[in-house]
């Protein structure tokens, strides 16, 4: 479920875990093009998942920035046994957090009252757009690291393993937040069809 | 938002929940941000980063030594002993040197005599 721009389709398991590790390699020797194919790769979910942690997609964008050259300097630091995903999103949620807890000026506005159910229902135009801002204030109601876990696990499709390291809490912590993220999204959207 | 059989106990992503947030999250151009990522990475160092780098390598050097240093003070054993004679003052007389040399610390009317008889 991880996803991949239509024009650089990774090969997968044990075979993309090799690419990776291939191109993170040739990245620490220098190779920008190798660079530029890692963050080709995982700058689809990096976005998502700051823009998780922040909301605002500019300052989630700039996390993420963070985070792609945080890497390349830390290179050294992976293990090529194992994905490179991972490894790169704890990476991310970090540089995410750490720029929330610098943001000052920019808030999380609280949900509309037309957002939280009983309002008109847009039309069907504008029905996607609508939803989206829904989502989004509803993910931002949930404490932050709820709000990446259930990213991480229904958008971008990783284990609850792979989260549990990505955050560096217990597997079945979690299992936990995941469980408390879909129940509360789903409240919150429960008159949307 | 999702109807069927799954719950939040699941222990699968929830497709349509999946879809519904990757939709609300899905960032701008990406091409832009490649771009702009890669540039970034091309730019030499900046000074406040370069700097941040000397104080951290600044650090750990300091505290490398700090170890080294208090490794040798360690190694260096007991102190050196100090001769009796040295503890002795010099304008004493054989009452002082008694009283600094004794095993048994001295009754004050001793000190007070010993001082006594010292500033005559």
């Amino acid at each position: 479920m991880k996803p991949e721009p239509p024009s650089a389709q990774p090969p997968e398991g044990p075979a993309r875990i090799e690419d990776e590790a291939e191109l993170a390699t040739r990245a620490r020797a220098g190779d920008r093009a190798a660079f530029g194919r890692l963050v080709e790769r995982f700058a689809p979910q990096a976005r998502r998942v700051a823009r998780a942690v922040l909301q605002d997609p500019h300052d989630a964008d700039d996390a993420a920035q963070d985070a792609f050259l945080a890497a390349l300097v830390k290179l050294d630091q992976y293990d090529p046994r194992r994905p490179f995903g991972p490894w790169l999103m704890r990476i991310v949620a970090n540089a995410a957090t750490d720029r929330r807890r610098r943001r000052t000026v920019r808030q999380v506005e609280p949900l509309a009252p037309e957002l939280t159910g009983g309002g008109p229902r847009p039309d069907r135009e504008a029905e996607q757009s609508a939803l989206g801002d829904r989502l989004r204030a509803a993910l931002a109601e949930l404490p932050e690291r709820r709000r990446i876990a259930v990213v991480l696990f229904d958008v971008e499709g990783y284990s609850h393993a792979e989260i549990a390291q990505i955050l560096g809490i217990p597997e079945g912590t979690v299992r936990s937040e995941v469980f408390h993220a879909r129940r509360r999204l789903r409240e919150l959207l429960a008159d949307w069809r | 938002m999702t109807t069927g059989p799954m719950t939040p106990f699941d222990h699968r992503p929830d497709p349509r929940l999946g879809e519904a947030l990757r939709a609300a999250l899905e960032p701008g151009d990406q091409a832009a941000f490649v771009a702009r990522v890669v540039a970034a990475a091309a730019r030499p160092a900046r000074t406040l980063d370069v700097l941040a780098t000397w104080a951290r390598r600044g650090l750990a050097a300091a505290m490398a030594a700090a170890a080294v240093a208090g490794f040798l003070v360690g190694r260096g054993g007991e102190p050196a002993t100090i001769p009796e004679d040295t503890l002795a003052p010099t304008s004493a007389g054989a009452a002082s040197i008694a009283l600094v040399t004794a095993a048994r610390p001295p009754d004050a009317s001793v000190v007070f005599t010993t001082l006594v008889n010292g500033s005559r």
